[in-house]
């Protein structure tokens, strides 16, 4: 409620202190992506710590994917079966949900999912680190917490959303396969030749790429937040809560970027 | 916990570990996480039915409620507008590439975007949505509660935690989440229409074509977005009453919530889907 107070007394300074906030956050993110490519130079990844990370992110993560992928497949199929009931066109239910997953809702749910299970999570761990001085203890140590803590999971989260997209498209694919089979009726052969009839390579290697770029801010939004938690255990859920709204956010404009661009 | 007590119960039950190997942490592996979901589940009913009972027994703090409102649908209604309105432009753009492709014709362009936002897109992305902005804050919020002993304080003047904290919650969210949606629906449409518009000169009064949206689809799309009102606060809730150890844990519980609310969303879809589905194709 005081928030509204500002807002209705002088609408103009709130405005202005909004957009400085915003502006500082994406300004530490770009900073953060600069030190990140900064320690590219002598190239030094910390193997155990990577291979750590790539575990907890991919493999902790994949019943929660690989369930929301079959959802999301058959959910599709349920969707476009309706249209595809209608007009009595059972060979293009395929391509119909095939199309929609791999290019648009396979990349958007499970990075969506993604976000909320792996960046909220690495928020949480970093910033945790922050509020309790681990961060100034490893400073105090020399060793760098940036190239320590924060490039493993960057290429860990980058290369481990692309594998979970990879798994998580053709899970979609098998889901709506079963869907269409006994709740429409389909076919499942139908379904698969339609599949590999009309869905050309680049319908895959779109949603892929897309996939690649929304690790990319996953990962960068994530660590940045974490890092830059404040306040104690107050502070470390108002970081997650950022967190996720803006890997959101960077998901769907990222996502249209691409669309825009590529189709 | 304490690890020295389960440490010595351990000594005693694990006679030959060696012997045990490959089968027991077979069965193990597949036993735990059923196990555990069990449990989160059960947390998760026990919740809702304590939340019902003191929704309808309790007494309603209209001044917690509007509150709730507030911090649930204004704060959200920037955030909401933004992803929605890009989720417009994104579909509208795929579609009529695709039917400019095929066909040729956009004129049903605006009537079946307007079918699909209503059934699939609108309640499904808002609650998801939801699920993370509202659905963290809510975890992080009362688990911060639970860490300062707060909750345990309320306990101790004889407040309900439940009634104190999560009815009002619960109201706010049911009524926002369906509020949220109608605004969702107006701005993905409004983003539809210019990008159809603008890219591919679909004039405006031919967009704006409603004649696909029958009942079934407006009830569809209102029972969805209740279900998911229903289920983001008590799966939020319980995540974030479910708190121990420190900042640590409040961390924990923020991820749970997110998660577990996005994966009750996406169940919730596809269950009212598949029931509206068989309804329409079977029954009607």
């Amino acid at each position: 409620m005081a928030q509204l107070k500002t807002v209705i007394e002088s609408p103009l300074s709130a405005i202005g202190d909004r957009f400085l906030q915003w502006s500082a956050e994406v300004g530490g993110m770009v900073v953060l992506i600069g030190q990140i490519f900064v320690r590219l130079n002598p190239f030094k990844l910390d193997g155990p710590e990577t291979w750590r990370n790539m575990y907890r992110i991919g493999v902790k993560s994949f019943p929660i994917i690989l369930v929301t992928a079959l959802l999301t497949g058959a959910i599709m199929v349920i969707q476009s079966g309706t249209y595809i009931q209608q007009y009595g066109a059972y060979g293009l239910l395929g391509w119909g949900a095939g199309y929609s997953v791999l290019r648009e809702v396979g990349p958007i749910l499970i990075g969506l999912m993604f976000s909320g299970r792996v960046g909220a999570n690495n928020t949480a761990e970093l910033g945790t680190m922050k509020v309790t001085d681990q961060i100034d203890a490893l400073r105090a140590l020399a060793i760098d917490p940036l190239g320590y803590l924060v490039v493993p999971r960057f290429y860990a989260m980058i290369l481990m959303m692309f594998l979970l997209v990879v798994v998580g498209d053709f899970t979609a694919l098998l889901g709506g396969a079963v869907t269409s089979q006994y709740m429409l009726g389909v076919d499942m052969e139908l379904f698969a030749w339609s599949i590999v009839t009309y869905i050309k390579l680049e319908d895959l290697f779109h949603g892929l790429f897309k996939s690649i770029a929304f690790g990319f801010a996953i990962a960068v939004i994530s660590c940045h937040f974490g890092m830059s938690t404040s306040g104690g255990a107050v502070g470390v859920g108002r970081a997650v809560n950022a967190s996720v709204v803006g890997s959101a956010i960077a998901i769907f404009v990222i996502d249209f970027i691409f669309t825009y661009t590529f189709l | 916990m304490s690890t020295s007590p389960s440490d010595t119960l351990d000594d005693g039950s694990h006679e030959a570990p060696a012997e045990a190997g490959f089968f027991a942490r077979m069965l193990t592996s597949v036993g735990q996480p059923i196990v555990e979901l069990y449990g989160i589940g059960k947390g998760i009913m026990e919740m809702f039915f304590l939340t019902f009972y003191y929704l309808i027994r309790g007494r309603k703090r209209w001044s917690a409620i509007f509150e709730q409102m507030h911090e649930i649908g204004n704060r959200s209604v920037v955030f909401i507008a933004f992803t929605l309105g890009f989720l417009g432009m994104i579909l509208i753009y795929q579609a009529s590439f695709q039917a400019m492709k095929i066909t040729g014709d956009l004129q049903l362009l605006g009537a079946l975007f307007m079918q699909l936002l209503w059934r699939e897109f609108a309640p499904t992305i808002t609650a998801l949505m939801l699920a993370t902005r509202v659905g963290t804050g809510m975890a992080a919020q009362l688990g911060s509660m639970v860490v300062t002993e707060q909750v345990d304080a309320l306990k101790m003047c004889a407040a309900q935690p439940v009634e104190y904290l999560v009815v009002p919650r619960f109201i706010a969210s049911v009524v926002m989440t369906v509020v949220l949606t109608l605004f969702a629906v107006l701005v993905s449409y409004l983003a539809g229409a210019v990008t159809a518009n603008v890219m591919f000169n679909v004039n405006y009064l031919t967009f704006f074509n409603f004649s696909f949206v029958s009942w079934f689809d407006l009830i569809i799309g209102l029972v969805k977005a209740l279900a998911y009102g229903t289920a983001i606060p008590v799966i939020s809730c319980y995540a974030g009453f479910a708190v121990h150890g420190g900042s640590a844990g409040v961390g924990r519980a923020t991820t749970q919530a997110v998660v577990y609310a996005s994966l009750a969303v996406v169940v919730l879809d596809f269950l009212i889907s598949g029931v509206g589905f068989i309804y329409l194709i079977f029954l009607a």
